[in-house]
């Protein structure tokens, strides 16, 4: 079980290496310019929906970028249950 | 004798070009050291080292190289002790004109 | 400290050596580590598989040579040092001549290897 927080947009390598990477079983937390990926119905919505974890996002930073229609499947966070999932999670690989 | 503008405030060079085997003398003396043929082996092993790694070693390193390079007697720490006390990658490296090692404990 | 009691570090690099400084950053922390001679083991991942092409020559930059710096792994006693396959494949990278000597896994092999690890680094 590993959390990985996706701090990188959908056309990044970095994006790619985390979804070849993440799967069931797994936390995946969008932040930053990874938001992106949150958007309905688009391709890396898709992407991530494949990939098995489960899925959050950072609240904040999905006003931020405008995000008012997240996928369903993700869960929207505050700071405080990020650390939760830190606690929760013994290993976390961060992609940037 | 390089003037002491030529030595950062822990007496390394500040340009690694500036190093002759003068200099290296002049360094030692510094450190109460006086150069013999063993010193001059381990620091002509430094000076390899940091050509082939692009950097100074820490003590592990260098203990690791000296015994791949000149034998398992000379690959320990109690033999480079006994040519540069207390801190044998740092003073090695200090005299053979190297940057100083990071982590060196 | 017995070396079972020891917590195994896997540094996970991402980034290629003179794009940023995190390459010069993640040989840092692995060469502190292994002068305190914690268990510690590399993962060069996607783009970080780029710094185990040969014969790199930096020195036109002003900056530390990478490949030179990862070829003194093996001096510090760091012999785990694992390469995702594809990545390399895919830049055509020969690994035979690379640096380090690495082992190669699969892109299905890396997360059974990362959860191999008390703890994950990211470069």
């Amino acid at each position: 079980m590993i959390l990985h927080t996706l701090n990188a947009a959908p056309s990044s390598p970095a994006f790619n290496d985390c979804l070849k990477i993440a799967r069931t079983h797994d936390a995946l937390v969008l932040m930053g310019d990874g938001v992106y990926a949150a958007i309905d119905s688009a391709e890396a919505y898709s992407a991530l929906l494949s990939c098995g974890a489960k899925l959050y996002m950072l609240l904040t930073d999905a006003k931020v970028a405008g995000i008012s229609a997240p996928g369903a499947n993700i869960t929207a966070i505050d700071m405080d249950d990020l650390v939760a999932l830190t606690e929760e999670f013994p290993r976390q690989q961060a992609w940037y | 004798m390089l003037p002491t503008s030529h030595f950062d405030t822990d007496g390394f060079l500040r340009n690694l070009s500036d190093w002759n085997p003068q200099v290296a003398e002049q360094i030692a003396m510094a450190e109460g050291i006086k150069l013999e043929p063993s010193h001059w082996e381990i620091l002509e092993l430094l000076r390899t080292y940091y050509v082939e790694f692009d950097s100074s070693p820490a003590m592990r390193a260098l203990v690791k190289y000296c015994a791949l390079n000149l034998g398992p007697d000379k690959g320990k720490s109690i033999y480079l002790l006994s040519l540069f006390p207390g801190s044998p990658a740092k003073i090695g490296c200090k005299v053979a004109g190297l940057p100083k090692p990071d982590n060196c404990l | 400290m017995t070396t079972r009691d020891k917590k195994r570090m896997l540094v996970v690099i991402r980034h290629s050596p003179y794009g940023s400084s995190l390459a010069k950053a993640s040989l840092d922390v692995v060469l502190a580590a292994a002068a305190f001679e914690q268990n510690i083991a590399l993962l060069f991942l996607g783009d970080g598989v780029l710094q185990l092409i040969p014969r790199q020559e930096s020195s036109a930059l002003g900056k530390k040579n990478i490949g030179r710096q990862l070829a003194s792994l093996p001096l510090y006693d760091i012999d785990s040092v694992y390469v995702d396959a594809e990545a390399a494949a895919r830049y055509n990278i020969d690994l035979t001549i690379s640096p380090v000597d690495t082992q190669s896994i699969s892109t299905g092999e890396i997360h059974q290897l990362m959860t191999e690890f008390d703890h994950i680094l990211g470069f």
